[in-house]
């Protein structure tokens, strides 16, 4: 029996990639998203933020706890972090630090950006992983993940 | 091997701040800084970020908003989970222990404190002269005992373990005067009564939902749970009355 020249392929996750600019686009859009993997919570003023890494920020309106509600998203790729200061949100996207003002929901602008500062968060940062368990095709070093398919892939990467 | 991120997340220190943090807590709507959860890698204190990674404590200049500017970069040989403020010092939850910082220069945090203990998962909240913080010592976290660990700093530069209370599967916590709030992930949430700080008596367990952190914030508890946001009236500190899930 010779032995296999390569792993089978099984089926797993597979990533989209994004040109920079594509990938560290910030946006805002009204309107509850559902939460997928809900991570770090922050309380501002009336507004609850609740990170989703990776992709990222979940706007909450709490003036009225009893009616709290979410009213939008902000997009954020590769964040998994937050806080905030006299209306700027400091949040990370992949290894950058990234600064929001948020004075007006729907004009949110990106005040500053600081390339580069995080050096660990660039292979760490959430959307490096897919969003299940599994095997995934392990991303290029070089590329911006800005999502994950469903395809069939080689088992190199496994999230557990 | 950021397969583990998530779970890195576990790893809570908490160390409690009753003057900075619950002011942060009971301030008003104009505070100018908001307030984040224990499990936070993020902080803000006066005009700089602060931002750990695994390895790394990363100091930047916020005072220009429009012109962020790196002071500091400082590499480090524990796991790094987890960062709260407290007055001028910084208190790092890692997997193997307890740091605190001085920052007395606010751009270049000195390590001035630790207290190691087994490897674990862990954050921390503190204040004048307690720290609280959970160890998960599951699975991912190694083998110390799975606990709510109470140390006193009234000396930052030696923090002495006071007591450790045995509960499964800590992960965030939270304070506001003279309660705590211990995060135990589908156990539920765990009220103690801090009025003796380093001998926390539990009140009361809230269950119903897969409890991961908290902010004490104004009288408002603001629970992260699997199943959404969960908001309770703390008006009465150790009696939180339930208002409200966001469900996710």
């Amino acid at each position: 029996m010779p032995l296999p020249t390569q792993l089978s392929k099984v089926w797993g996750y597979k990533p989209v990639y994004g040109t920079e600019t594509e990938a560290k686009n910030i946006s805002y859009s009204s309107g509850a998203r559902p939460v997928i993997s809900g991570g770090n919570i922050y309380a501002y003023q009336n507004y609850i933020f609740q990170m989703e890494p990776g992709t990222g920020i979940h706007v909450i309106d709490n003036s009225t706890p009893s009616a709290a509600v979410r009213i939008g998203f902000i997009t954020v790729n590769g964040c998994s972090q937050i806080s905030i200061k006299d209306g700027k949100i400091y949040t990370n996207s992949y290894d950058d630090l990234v600064v929001l003002n948020f004075s007006n929901l729907n004009n949110i602008e990106e005040t500053s950006r600081l390339k580069g500062v995080f050096t660990e968060y660039r292979y760490a940062s959430p959307i490096a992983q897919p969003p299940a368990t599994g095997y995934y095709e392990c991303p290029a070093f070089n590329k911006f993940v800005t999502g994950w398919t469903r395809d069939s892939v080689e088992q190199y990467c496994y999230k557990n | 091997m950021k397969k583990l991120y998530f779970f890195i997340y576990a790893v809570v220190f908490i160390a409690l701040v009753s003057c900075e943090k619950s002011s942060d807590s009971s301030a008003s709507l104009t505070n100018a800084t908001g307030v984040g959860g224990s499990l936070a890698k993020f902080t803000i204190s006066g005009n700089y970020l602060y931002a750990v990674s695994s390895h790394y404590l990363y100091t930047v200049n916020i005072s220009n908003p429009s012109n962020p500017v790196r002071t500091n970069q400082t590499q480090l040989n524990f796991d790094m989970e987890t960062i709260y403020p407290y007055k001028n010092s910084l208190f790092v939850g890692s997997r193997t222990g307890l740091y605190v910082y001085s920052l007395e220069d606010p751009a270049v945090p000195k390590l001035i404190g630790e207290a190691k203990h087994g490897r674990s998962c862990d954050p921390v909240i503190a204040n004048d002269s307690v720290s609280y913080s959970t160890l998960k010592g599951s699975t991912f976290c190694g083998p110390a005992t799975s606990g709510l660990y109470v140390y006193e700093v009234k000396n930052l530069n030696l923090p002495q373990l006071k007591t450790t209370i045995p509960i499964n599967e800590p992960i965030g916590l939270g304070m506001s005067d003279s309660a705590l709030y211990v995060c135990c992930a589908s156990e539920g949430l765990r009220v103690f009564s801090i009025k003796n700080a380093y001998a926390p008596v539990e009140r009361k367990l809230i269950t119903g939902n897969n409890y991961i952190d908290v902010i004490a914030y104004n009288n408002i508890l603001i629970c992260w749970s699997s199943e959404g946001i969960v908001l309770f009236d703390i008006t009465n500190r150790l009696l939180p009355v339930f208002i409200k899930k966001i469900a996710s």
